[in-house]
């Protein structure tokens, strides 16, 4: 067996890293595979979509709660760390809880991880263009929402939460649907 | 979401891939390895979740000593026969 550890620069991921997350050599996150759990994280990753989704309304936190200039900076601030950060350890355990089977290339899978693999992409997919309508008709029907406006709000934080789900939306499905990963 | 948690219905391919497993004294991992699958596909395979292509249930076969048609089945076989 070859020494080197290759990397699927496609898949942004490496052979050890692959093999390790397939294998059982991290007995410690094994409480995360069970499909309840798994599930649970779906959930709490949905709602740090959305929470970052909303980003652009934080701000005005600072007018509803009467805060100053300061507290609203801080709490502003602390928040939309606390947020990103948990939502990118959201994904490093989802990815874990599936074994990174969603973002591991063919070689390294057996036939059935690959039938799943490529399931759960389709799947992401059907998502993902739901979502966008989704999105699309709130911005026509829901004007009032300012989902994209050029002032005060340029829709980033729908772009990158939108970009969060892209990368997630694989595994997310691969967590919710197999029983055992 | 409902279409997330359906699954596809499809023909399921009867086996009798635990029964022969266990009279050669091989675990899952063991045959896993045999095959070149991950172990819980053996898992799959023996509840009858999972239908194998015609490679992995030739190569399955072989593991285990026994022909394809005595192993698998499109109609339910009688365990212990």
């Amino acid at each position: 067996m070859s020494k080197k550890n290759k990397i699927y620069w496609f898949e942004g991921v490496t052979e050890k890293g692959v093999k390790s997350l397939l294998t059982d050599e991290n007995s410690k996150y094994r409480w995360l595979r069970s499909q309840r759990n798994r599930r649970i994280l779906v959930f709490v990753m949905s709602l740090g979509f959305v929470l970052v989704a909303m980003g652009s309304y934080w701000p005005t936190l600072k007018t509803n709660l009467n805060l100053s200039d300061g507290t609203a900076v801080v709490i502003y601030s602390v928040s939309a760390i606390f947020v990103i950060f948990a939502v990118l350890l959201g994904y490093l355990l989802l990815r874990i809880s599936v074994r990174g089977i969603a973002d591991a290339p063919n070689e390294l899978l057996d036939e059935r991880q690959i039938k799943i693999r490529d399931t759960s992409f389709r799947y992401a997919y059907y998502a993902l263009g739901y979502l966008i309508v989704a999105l699309l008709i709130l911005m026509i029907y829901a004007p009032e929402l300012k989902l994209f406006e050029p002032e005060g709000n340029d829709g980033s934080y729908l772009i990158i939460s939108m970009l969060f789900a892209c990368s997630s939306l694989p595994s997310m499905v691969l967590a919710w649907r197999e029983r055992d990963i | 979401m409902l279409f997330l948690m359906s699954r596809n219905p499809e023909e399921p391919v009867y086996n009798r891939i635990e029964e022969a497993r266990i009279s050669l004294g091989l675990t899952r991992q063991d045959l896993a390895d045999k095959v070149g699958v991950h172990y819980q596909t053996i898992g799959y395979l023996e509840r009858e979740e999972y239908s194998p292509s015609l490679v992995l249930a030739i190569r399955i076969a072989k593991s285990l000593n026994q022909e394809v048609s005595e192993l698998f089945s499109l109609t339910p076989l009688k365990k212990g026969k």
